[in-house]
């Protein structure tokens, strides 16, 4: 049993609480930054190190920043119209009901689906899978960014002179 | 019970919270809060299931690109939020309504 995946995960459904239950939208943003933190030690700690990298760089880093101005552009109108508490303050019991609940369904399922796996043979290097074996996919990104740009473009005009 | 049980089972917990986050929030900014943290879950899914099977190699190039597709669809939402507020006021997901045409 390796405890330090288990106490990775741990923190990051913790984090991942805290950032629902945030009062203001700051402080959950900030959270949701320190979920993807722990989320990309998990990654190290899995031997994926390129994919660490990304998250801690681009989700950690990138979509916070996103957050942050955004939050930064509503907090005003938010804090004049706070949502309902009741349902946030909720969650840690809905969360342990969940939990209590399918403790006794879904680990001997995971260990079912466990001893399904076949082993591969490890794929080589990752610049030869990512370049070579999965090349639609790096179409396939490109065609995102292009659509994600156009789409923010049509969604936020530029001002015009009147 | 083996640990890829266990990690499963704690990403299902994640991915738990994320959804109650989108179900129980009317907020376009909480709504994409519980959208990443199950987009974490998946990834930690895709990451645990290439440890295991000794494909974390494959898994971390399917990863990269689940990572831009986030980014991707977390830059639209937060523009669609600036635009909601901008003509409503609010950042209420059942104000979108209003910016129909």
């Amino acid at each position: 049993m390796n405890y330090y995946h288990t106490l990775l995960l741990c923190a990051t459904v913790a984090l991942a609480v805290w950032a629902v239950m945030a009062r203001g939208l700051l402080l959950s943003a900030v959270m949701l930054a320190l979920v993807s933190v722990a989320v990309s030690l998990a990654f190290f700690s899995y031997g994926a190190p390129w994919a660490a990298v990304f998250e801690l760089s681009v989700c950690a880093g990138l979509i916070t920043v996103l957050f942050i101005g955004a939050v930064s552009l509503i907090r005003r109108e938010e804090s004049a119209k706070p949502e309902n508490r009741a349902r946030f303050h909720a969650l840690p019991l809905v969360l342990a009901i969940f939990a209590i609940a399918s403790w006794f369904a879904l680990p001997p399922f995971f260990a079912e689906l466990s001893s399904w796996i076949r082993p591969g043979t490890g794929g080589g290097q990752i610049g030869l899978a990512l370049w070579d074996l999965r090349r639609p996919d790096l179409l396939g990104q490109v065609l995102m960014l292009a659509a994600g740009v156009f789409v923010i473009k049509s969604v936020l005009p530029g001002r015009t002179q009147k | 019970m083996n640990q890829f049980a266990i990690d499963w089972y704690l990403i299902a917990l994640l991915i738990f919270t994320g959804l109650y986050c989108m179900l129980a929030s009317r907020s376009l900014v909480r709504q994409l809060v519980g959208l990443e943290i199950v987009s974490k879950g998946a990834m930690l899914c895709v990451i645990s299931a290439g440890a295991y099977s000794n494909n974390i190699v494959f898994a971390q190039a399917i990863l990269i690109t689940m990572i831009v597709i986030e980014v991707v669809v977390v830059a639209t939402g937060l523009a669609l939020l600036v635009k909601n507020f901008r003509v409503n006021g609010s950042a209420d997901v059942w104000q979108l309504n209003g910016m129909k045409g």
